[in-house]
C-alpha cells in the first residue's frame, strides 16, 4: 500500500454506507475530500489514531501485548457461569464470529441497538408490511415523508442521494416532494425549502398517529396546510415514509407510531404505490440482525444452550442480565462506534474496541481492534437490509479484526 | 483416502447403469476405476444389502437470501421444532445450518437457490456459505430489473443483451439465470396489478413474450446448460394455464426450463371456476422437445411462500396464515413477498393443487424433463420429498391418501385413474441425473469415473419408500463419511458452482454510467469477485464449463 494516495471508498460509519467518498490517505491519517458527507456527524476523521498508546492492550491500566491480553481474556471467560457479548457494531464476519464463539461458551448475544430494531421488526412479525429500498426510493419516489426529528441530522445524505437526486429514473427530480412530519428544527427546513420542494407539518411525534387517522379520514377540518400536504400524499404515485426508530420513545409511543405510518402506506396501496423505509442504526444494526438471523432465526437477544438458541426480547436484554445478576462478565464488540460504551462496575467487562473508544469506566481488558473497511475488507449491510457492501483495507496498522480476535480466543492455550 | 464400496446395488442413469451389483471405487474424493487406485484401500464399506446412488441435487430450493431471512425472522413463533440433531428453528424457515444438517441426512449433497437478487448476492452467497456440506449454486434473477428493461425499450441489439446477461451471471456469482413475472414486478412497482404475456407494460411498453424470448436465445447463445428458469407470468391464477403455454411459445423453440409448473397448470372449469389443466399441461410438456419443468408439488400444513413476484404475492397476502406478511421493491432490480400460508385438505383448492401436482408428475412420460421439488417452502419443506415419492412410487398409498380429500375435489382430478408408480430408476433420474446434466454439472449426479464421490447408501431392508429415502445408511461427500446411520459424523463445507461465459466488457461502460445517474451504489461494489467470494463470503467457488457460443 503506497503511503500517500487517494481512492474512494465506502464508509463504514452509518447506515447508509456512500461508497462515493474520495479520501486522501497520508501515513495511515485519512482525510476525507468528499464534499457530500461534511453534513455527517461521524466523521471518518474521528477514526484517525490520535494517541498511539490506544493500540496496544490493557489489562487493569497496565499494558500488555495481543496474546497476553488474548490469554487474560480467556482466562476471565473461562471463570464465568454465563458470558454476556453485547454488539456495538461488527462486520458479517465479526458477527459470525462472535456466534461461534457463543456456540462453544453459551453465551447471550445481544446488539446495544436491539430496542430499536424490535421495534421496526415488530410489524412485520406482527402484521403485513410493504418496504422499498433506497435505489427505488430515488427513482420511483415522487412523495417522500420523513417522521420524527433528527433523521435528517443522523443520515444527511438521504438528502443528495435518495430524496432529491440529480438524476432519477422515473420521476423529474424538480417534480420531488419531502413533507417533515414531527419536530424538525426550522434551521434543516429553512436549508432544505431553499432548493426543494418541502413541507412541514409540525407536531408532536406522539401525535402522529392521529394525524395519520386525520389524513386517511380526509376530514380534517379547517387546517390548510394539513389539507393542503393531504391533496399532495393523495396525488402521490409512489409515496415512500421514512423515520429512524431512536427518535421515539420507545418506551411510550414507537409502536404506535410505527403501526399508524405502516397501517397509513398498506392503505395506500389498495389503490396507488406507497412504501416504508426506516432508517436503521449506526452501529451496524442491520448487519447483526441479517446475520443474526441466518444463523439464528432471530435477530437478536439470543440465548445459545446447547443446539437450542433461546430467544427472548426481555430476558436476553443485555441490560437486563447485568442489572440481574444473571452474568459475571461481559464482553462489549465496537467496531464503529463513537458513543461511549456503558460498563457496569457489578460484572467484569472486556472491550474489544477500536482504537479511539471511549467507556464510562475503565474496562478490566481492552483489545484493540481494527474498523472494518479501514483495517481489514468487511461486509456490511445497509440500512433497507438488502443491499450490502463489500469494503476494503485501507490503512496498515496490523490491528485484527474481530474475527482475528474471537477465533484467537477460541484456539488459545494457556 | 481409498475407499471400496463394495457389492454395492448400483443405480446410476447417466451411465444407463440400473440394479446392478459392483464395487466402486474412490480415491481422493472422485469416483476412479479400481486399476486407477495407488496405494492399498484404506477402507472397505460392505455394501450387501444396499442400494447406492449418487448425491440428489436439488435444482429449485429457497435456501438463502433476503426473502428466506424474513421468512426466519417474521415466523419466531413457529421456531419451536424438537429436533434431536439441530436447532429448533421451524423447517420451513430453518436456519443455514439446520438447512445443510436436514438436506444431507436425505442424502442430497448440491442445492441450487433460484431466485438470487443480483442486487441481493452477496447476502445470498454469504447465507450459502454457511450452510454445511452441500454445493450450492443460484440462478440470478433479471427481466425485471429496469437496466435491462431500458435495453429492450431501446431496442438494444441481442448482443449487446447476451453481454448484460453474461455480466450478470458474472457479477453475481452465479450458474444460471431466472425470470420471475417476466415485466410484471417491474410494472407492479407503476401500480400495474397484472401482466399477461402479451400486454405491455405502461413504463416501458414491453410485453413478457419480448423478455422471455430475448433471454432464452441470450443463454442459448452463451451456452449456458441451464436453460432460462421461468417462472410464468399469472401465477396461482385459476385459468393460467394458457399464458403458461403462450410463454413455452415465447421461447421460439430455444431451451426453456419451467419452474414450479404446478401453481402454472390450472383450468378454470367447473362451479368453482377452478380446475386442473395438469393433462393440457403434461401433454405440451411430452410434445415439447425444448422443454423441461419442476413441479413445486405441496403438501397440506404449515409453509410459508416466498417469491420474487411481489406483484402476485401481494395479490395473496388476504391468504396469509398467520396473518402477516411482507412485500418490497428492491433497487429497480426486482421485488419479494413473503406470505405465510397453511395448505389445508378440506379446502377445495388447496385438495386439487395437490392433486394437480401429482398428475403432472405422473402424466409427463420421461423423467429427464421433470424434477422433484416443493419448491420449498411455497409448496412444502424439502423435508417432505420422502413423503412424495413414496406417493409416486406406490399407488395404493397415493389413492388412499386421494380418497382423504374433499369429494368435490376427486371428482375435479383423474388422479385415482393414474396407473403409473415410478421406479427407483425413475426417482434416480428426476433427483440426481436430470438436474445434474441440465445444469451442466459433469461431475455430480453421476457414479461414473472422475465424478466427485457424492454418494448416498440406501438399506434394502427399508422396505417403505418414505422411510427408505429418509434414512439413508451413508451419505458421502467428496469421498468423506458425512452421515452414517443418521448420525453427522464430521462437518465441511460445500462449494459454490458458478458459470462464466465469455462476453463484450464494453457493457460494463453503459452499465457504469447507468449505476453513476440512477444507483445508490457503485458498480463496482455489485460485483462479487472471485476472492470475495473465498476470503470474504467464505466459499470456494467451481466454474462449470459453458457449451460455447452458439448462434
Amino acid at each position: 500500500m503506497k503511503s500517500t494516495n487517494k481512492r474512494f471508498i465506502t464508509c463504514p460509519f452509518c447506515s447508509l454506507h456512500c461508497d462515493d467518498i474520495e479520501v486522501e490517505i497520508n501515513s495511515n491519517k485519512i482525510k476525507v475530500l468528499s464534499e457530500p458527507i461534511k453534513n455527517c456527524t461521524k466523521k471518518i476523521e474521528y477514526f484517525n489514531i490520535s494517541d498511539k498508546s490506544n493500540l496496544k492492550p490493557f489489562y487493569k491500566n497496565k499494558s500488555l501485548n495481543y496474546r497476553e491480553a488474548i490469554i487474560k481474556s480467556r482466562t476471565l471467560l473461562d471463570k464465568s457461569q454465563d458470558i454476556t457479548i453485547v454488539n456495538h457494531g461488527t462486520d458479517v464476519n465479526g458477527v459470525r464470529s462472535i456466534l461461534n464463539f457463543a456456540t462453544h461458551h453459551n453465551c447471550t448475544v445481544d446488539h446495544i441497538n436491539s430496542k430499536y430494531l424490535f421495534k421496526n421488526l415488530g410489524i412485520v412479525q406482527r402484521k403485513g408490511y410493504m418496504a422499498t429500498s433506497l435505489t427505488e426510493a430515488r427513482n420511483r419516489c415522487d412523495v417522500f415523508l420523513l417522521f420524527g426529528k433528527s433523521i435528517l441530522k443522523k443520515s444527511p445524505r438521504l438528502i443528495d442521494k435518495v430524496i432529491f437526486p440529480e438524476q432519477s429514473l422515473c420521476v423529474k427530480p424538480k417534480e420531488k416532494k419531502l413533507i417533515l412530519i414531527g419536530e424538525f428544527d426550522k434551521k434543516t427546513i429553512d436549508i432544505l425549502a431553499k432548493n426543494y420542494f418541502v413541507r412541514n407539518i409540525k407536531i408532536k411525534i406522539n401525535d402522529i398517529p392521529q394525524l395519520m387517522e386525520l389524513i386517511q379520514s380526509k376530514s380534517i377540518g379547517k387546517n390548510d396546510n394539513i389539507k393542503a400536504i393531504s391533496n399532495i400524499i393523495s396525488e402521490s404515485k409512489y409515496l415512500v415514509a421514512s423515520w429512524s426508530s431512536s427518535d421515539l420513545d420507545v418506551y411510550e409511543n414507537a409502536d404506535d407510531v410505527i403501526s399508524s405510518i405502516s397501517d397509513f402506506i398498506l392503505m395506500r396501496n389498495k389503490e396507488n404505490r406507497a412504501a416504508c423505509m426506516p432508517i436503521s442504526g449506526s452501529l451496524a444494526d442491520a448487519t447483526s440482525s441479517q446475520t443474526m438471523t441466518w444463523l439464528t432465526g432471530y435477530p437478536s437477544r439470543v440465548k445459545f444452550d446447547g443446539s437450542k438458541f433461546i430467544h427472548d426480547r426481555n430476558i436476553c436484554d443485555s441490560e437486563f442480565i447485568v442489572e440481574n445478576n444473571h452474568t459475571d462478565i461481559v464482553m462489549h464488540i465496537s467496531t464503529v462506534g463513537l458513543e461511549k460504551i456503558k460498563l457496569n462496575k457489578k460484572v467484569k467487562n472486556i472491550v474489544i474496541g477500536h482504537p479511539n473508544t471511549t467507556y464510562s469506566s475503565k474496562p478490566d481488558i481492552f483489545i484493540p481492534v481494527g474498523i472494518p473497511g479501514i483495517d481489514h475488507k468487511s461486509i456490511l449491510f445497509r440500512t433497507d437490509n438488502v443491499v450490502s457492501l463489500s469494503l476494503d483495507k485501507i490503512r496498515c496498522l496490523n490491528l485484527p479484526s474481530v474475527k482475528n480476535i474471537i477465533n484467537d480466543l477460541l484456539m488459545v492455550q494457556d | 483416502m481409498n475407499i471400496k464400496l463394495e457389492s454395492a446395488t448400483v443405480y446410476d442413469p447417466i451411465n444407463k447403469i440400473s440394479n446392478l451389483k459392483k464395487d466402486i471405487y474412490i480415491s481422493d474424493g472422485k469416483i476412479v476405476n479400481r486399476l486407477q487406485i495407488k496405494g492399498k484401500i484404506n477402507k472397505v464399506i460392505n455394501c450387501r444389502g444396499k442400494i447406492v446412488m449418487p448425491g440428489a441435487i436439488d435444482m429449485h430450493t429457497h435456501i438463502g437470501g433476503g426473502k428466506v431471512n424474513i421468512a426466519r425472522m417474521m415466523l419466531g413463533e413457529f421456531h419451536n421444532e424438537e429436533s434431536l440433531d439441530s436447532d429448533s428453528t421451524a423447517i420451513m424457515a430453518p436456519t443455514t445450518i439446520k438447512t445443510g444438517i436436514k438436506y444431507i441426512k436425505m442424502g442430497y449433497t448440491s442445492c441450487f437457490e433460484p431466485a438470487l437478487l443480483p442486487i441481493n448476492a452477496r447476502q445470498a452467497h454469504s447465507e450459502m456459505a454457511d450452510i454445511p456440506f452441500i454445493d450450492k449454486g443460484g440462478y440470478a434473477l433479471l427481466g425485471n430489473d429496469d437496466f435491462f428493461l431500458e435495453l429492450l425499450k431501446k431496442n438494444a441489439s441481442q448482443s449487446a443483451i447476451n453481454d448484460y446477461v453474461a455480466f450478470t451471471l458474472h457479477a453475481t456469482q452465479c450458474i444460471g439465470i431466472k425470470v420471475v413475472n417476466p415485466g410484471g414486478i417491474n410494472a407492479f412497482k407503476f401500480n400495474q396489478r397484472a401482466l399477461d404475456v402479451d400486454e405491455k407494460s405502461n413504463f416501458y411498453d414491453v410485453t413478457p413474450r419480448d423478455i422471455i424470448k430475448k433471454l432464452t436465445r441470450a443463454i442459448y447463445e452463451l451456452g449456458v446448460p441451464h436453460p432460462l428458469h421461468v417462472h410464468c407470468s399469472n401465477l396461482g391464477i385459476p385459468g393460467n394455464f394458457l399464458s403458461t403455454i403462450e410463454t413455452i411459445k415465447a421461447a421460439e423453440s430455444l431451451p426453456i426450463h419451467l419452474t414450479h409448473i404446478q401453481f402454472q397448470s390450472y383450468g378454470n372449469n367447473g362451479d368453482k371456476r377452478f380446475s386442473s389443466a395438469a393433462p393440457e399441461i403434461s401433454n405440451y410438456l411430452n410434445k415439447t422437445k425444448n422443454l423441461t419443468c419442476d413441479v413445486g408439488q405441496i403438501m397440506f400444513g404449515q409453509t410459508v411462500t416466498m417469491s420474487g413476484d411481489s406483484m402476485s404475492q401481494y395479490k395473496n397476502h388476504k391468504h396469509a396464515h398467520p396473518n402477516k406478511w411482507m412485500c418490497m421493491d428492491i433497487e429497480c432490480d426486482a421485488g419479494c413477498g413473503v406470505v405465510p400460508f397453511k395448505y389445508d385438505n378440506k379446502s377445495f383448492v388447496n385438495a386439487l393443487q395437490w392433486a394437480i401436482g401429482l398428475e403432472i408428475f405422473l402424466l409427463a412420460k420421461d423423467p429427464w424433463k421433470v424434477f422433484l421439488t416443493t419448491d420449498h417452502p411455497n409448496g412444502a419443506p424439502f423435508t417432505s420429498y420422502p413423503h412424495l415419492i413414496k406417493l409416486l412410487m406406490n399407488r395404493s398409498f397415493r389413492n388412499e391418501m386421494f380418497l382423504q380429500l374433499p369429494k368435490e375435489a376427486q371428482e375435479h382430478s383423474i388422479l385415482k385413474s393414474i396407473k403409473r408408480e415410478y421406479t427407483l430408476d425413475e426417482i434416480c433420474i428426476m433427483t440426481r441425473s436430470a438436474p445434474a446434466r441440465i445444469l451442466g454439472l459433469k461431475n455430480k449426479g453421476s457414479l461414473g469415473y472422475g465424478c466427485d464421490a457424492d454418494i448416498t447408501i440406501y438399506d434394502k431392508k427399508r422396505k417403505d419408500y418414505e422411510d427408505f429415502f429418509a434414512n439413508p445408511a451413508i451419505v458421502m461427500k467428496n469421498g468423506e463419511i458425512i452421515v452414517m446411520n443418521g448420525k453427522i459424523k464430521k462437518y465441511t463445507w460445500g462449494k459454490t458452482q458458478t458459470i462464466k461465459p465469455e462476453y463484450d466488457r464494453s457493457i460494463e461502460k453503459s452499465l457504469k454510467k447507468f449505476f453513476e445517474k440512477y444507483h445508490t451504489m457503485k458498480l463496482e461494489n455489485y460485483k462479487i469477485s472471485n476472492d470475495e467470494m473465498e476470503n470474504l463470503i467464505g466459499s470456494e467457488i467451481i466454474v462449470n464449463k459453458c457449451n460455447g457460443k452458439r448462434k
